[in-house]
């Protein structure tokens, strides 16, 4: 079941887990078609898409997340389901050294301004929080 | 919709495809509580979980992997769903270097020699194909 952000209940759960292992973000997300930014955004009436805009969040993103020893193990766009069925566009999994960076990386100084390219170009995911075994990348 | 195989569709939209080309597959799991061997083979009498029998795949498909230039991104127990739900216990990731070596490896001796585990342990799954460019 898709949605756009965690609920109070999921962002506390996620904080309060004890595990300070390494963790996966498993991203599943579907852009807007085209990206809908706000009037007062810099990027405000450019024909670009919702995976345009999203890019931007996530290059962002993987800067600020590598100051908290987090990084990129895929950023794949979806060619198509070989077993199973659904509706995603693209794949993005995130590698942190534990929950605690995975924070950091949301309060990061530059997030408020990166955040408006999600906003503009999500439309729905799911987040999937997985207790790392092995990860190369 | 839950699925263990590709559909003849899906084999052949994957095939359709350009087969040089690198692709990394996200495997999304759910296990069976426990696993079913067959009768004869020796694990039946082990009473392992689904999740243990497909672990036993995992280990072997690294094998295959490593013998094929394939790499294993990553591989994780699921914990939770931090936006959005579902139900699902792993998820894990495999690099090909070609869309021809992730074709190869399911006729390989040594991959068959360890498919019954999957079988055994799989309830069903996601395998989403992705282009990630070379690595």
């Amino acid at each position: 079941m898709p949605a756009f952000q965690p609920t109070g209940d999921q962002f506390r759960a996620f904080r309060d887990d004890p595990y300070d292992g390494p963790i996966a973000q498993v991203n599943l997300l579907k852009f807007r078609v085209k990206a809908a930014y706000n009037a007062s955004d810099p990027e405000h009436g450019q024909a670009e898409s919702g995976a345009v805009a999203y890019q931007r969040y996530a290059d962002a993103f993987g800067i600020a997340a590598a100051e908290a020893g987090g990084r990129c193990l895929l950023m794949g766009e979806v060619e198509r389901y070989f077993i199973g069925n659904g509706d995603w566009d693209a794949v993005m999994v995130m590698f942190f050294p534990n929950r605690q960076a995975f924070i950091a990386t949301l309060n990061h100084s530059t997030y408020q301004d990166m955040h408006r390219h999600r906003d503009a170009g999500l439309l729905a995911q799911e987040l999937l929080t997985t207790r790392v075994q092995t990860a190369t990348g | 919709m839950n699925a263990t195989q590709p559909s003849p569709d899906q084999i052949k939209a994957f095939l359709a495809a350009d087969m040089a080309e690198p692709v990394a597959m996200l495997n999304v799991l759910k296990f069976k509580p426990k696993a079913t061997y067959e009768s004869d083979a020796s694990e039946a009498e082990l009473n392992l979980t689904g999740q243990e029998a497909y672990t036993r795949y995992g280990k072997g498909v690294f094998e295959v992997l490593k013998r094929i230039g394939a790499k294993p991104l990553f591989s994780a127990p699921a914990n939770r769903f931090m936006i959005g739900a579902g139900d699902w216990d792993a998820a894990a990731i495999v690099w090909y270097p070609s869309r021809q070596s992730f074709i190869d490896m399911s006729q390989r001796e040594d991959y068959r020699a360890i498919h019954y585990h999957r079988e055994a342990g799989l309830d069903h799954q996601l395998l989403i194909e992705t282009t990630p460019g070379p690595q």
